[in-house]
């Protein structure tokens, strides 16, 4: 999934029209846990966490970071740190349904102005703040700490002559932060 | 292809083929493809073996395409054949969806073809085909990275009143050297004419390249 900087890049290169819409600006690679940074390892640990935890590194033009995903209490997970290893934010995947409605409704109408038709593919809950904070959401002890909640949609747009996949981030009062086209990976070779 | 089918219960040899894609304007891309068949041994029913090295027959086909949905295309194309004994000509119309699932793609493609030569009989042809892409490291294939690629193919054909199907099963490893050129490298197996108690199987070693201009 991506992340704030990375859909400013995305942005950046719509509006610049130096990169082409098949240049990939992020690259991710599985890792081992050697290669975790250490703090991360230990956030990760802290959880508990049954399920097993995916590692990978993601390099983009805007510097490297490390994402841990895995399934926690029945929901996804994908939890950022930067190379040090100290957490960055958390995306926990939610049903549209779910997000809550003095939300929902901004959101909606804006949808339905940039669209003639649309359908919320996904819906990820983003989470930023201290690390104290961020670890409360994981654990879902019902810590009272200061969080900043951002919604990242994935949207299939139909406008007028075109039909094409968005990525929103909507601020926790349903705003629009940035909205950027989702450019497929080229697929001749499974087509051919 | 089917002289050599009447003349032996297998066939093995090489399948090189190289495609060159490039986008044009609104949704339309065009794909050009040339692909080659050499036998290196093939045996028959009886267990006769002949290794000695053939020559088949080269394809040339140009297939444009326009993307009519989200992850969907319809194309269209023409193909000619050159082989010992004539040249063949095919005509191709395909619809194709690429899917996401999580850090594979899996792509559907139905194809009707209609195939006419001098020497045979017109044939038709109705394919399906899936084909999934498992990235080898990571959730998604970079530059740089290994692939899985898996081919399953029905091809359904009628040509003189005779209906036959045709499954192929291909398996390959692909290596992204950039996004605008992929190499693929694995077996094309082949099983035909069982319907009938006379199947022939054919296993081509292939090796693709895909170039994007």
């Amino acid at each position: 999934m991506f992340k704030p900087t990375t859909i400013l890049l995305l942005l950046a290169i719509h509006a610049t029209g130096t990169l082409s819409a098949q240049e990939k600006f992020e690259k991710e690679s599985r890792i081992r846990l050697e290669e975790v940074p250490a703090e991360a390892l230990l956030f990760v640990d802290s959880l508990k966490v049954e399920r097993r935890v995916k590692w990978y590194r993601e390099e983009s033009l805007v510097g490297t970071s490390f994402e841990a995903k895995f399934k926690h209490d029945r929901s996804c997970y994908s939890v950022e740190f930067d190379t040090l290893g100290r957490v960055e934010d958390i995306e926990v995947e939610i049903a549209w349904a779910d997000v809550p409605s003095e939300i929902r409704d901004p959101i909606a109408l804006r949808l339905a102005m940039d669209c003639t038709r649309h359908k919320v593919v996904k819906v990820q809950e983003q989470y930023t703040g201290t690390t104290s904070s961020l670890l409360h959401i994981l654990r879902a002890d019902g810590g009272e700490q200061p969080l900043r909640t951002n919604y990242e949609l994935i949207v299939r747009c139909r406008q007028e002559r075109s039909v094409d996949l968005y990525e929103y981030l909507f601020s926790g009062e349903g705003g629009l932060l940035s909205r950027a086209k989702i450019v497929f990976r080229n697929s001749s070779h499974l087509e051919y | 292809m089917q002289d050599a089918h009447a003349q032996g219960a297998y066939q093995f040899g090489m399948l090189p083929a190289v495609n060159v894609n490039g986008k044009l304007n609104k949704g339309w891309s065009v794909n050009t493809k040339i692909e080659s068949r050499q036998l290196l041994q093939r045996g028959d029913a009886e267990g006769g073996v002949s290794r000695e090295y053939a020559y088949l027959l080269t394809d040339l086909s140009l297939i444009v395409a326009r993307k009519v949905g989200l992850n969907t295309r319809l194309a269209g194309g023409y193909l000619i054949r050159f082989e010992d004994g004539g040249v063949v000509h095919r005509f191709i119309q395909q619809y194709i969806q690429v899917q996401q699932l999580g850090g594979s793609r899996l792509a559907h493609r139905v194809v009707c073809d209609q195939t006419f030569s001098s020497v045979e009989e017109a044939a038709f042809r109705l394919r399906y085909r899936i084909t999934s892409e498992i990235p080898l490291d990571g959730k998604v294939v970079d530059p740089g990275e290994f692939y899985l690629k898996l081919n399953n193919e029905y091809l359904n054909s009628l040509q003189a009143s005779e209906y036959d199907l045709q499954i192929r099963l291909v398996p390959l490893l692909g290596y992204d050297l950039r996004h605008s050129f992929k190499i693929e490298a694995g077996l094309d197996y082949r099983v035909d004419g069982f319907l009938h108690n006379s199947a022939t199987h054919e296993l081509w070693m292939t090796l693709n390249v895909f170039i994007e201009v």
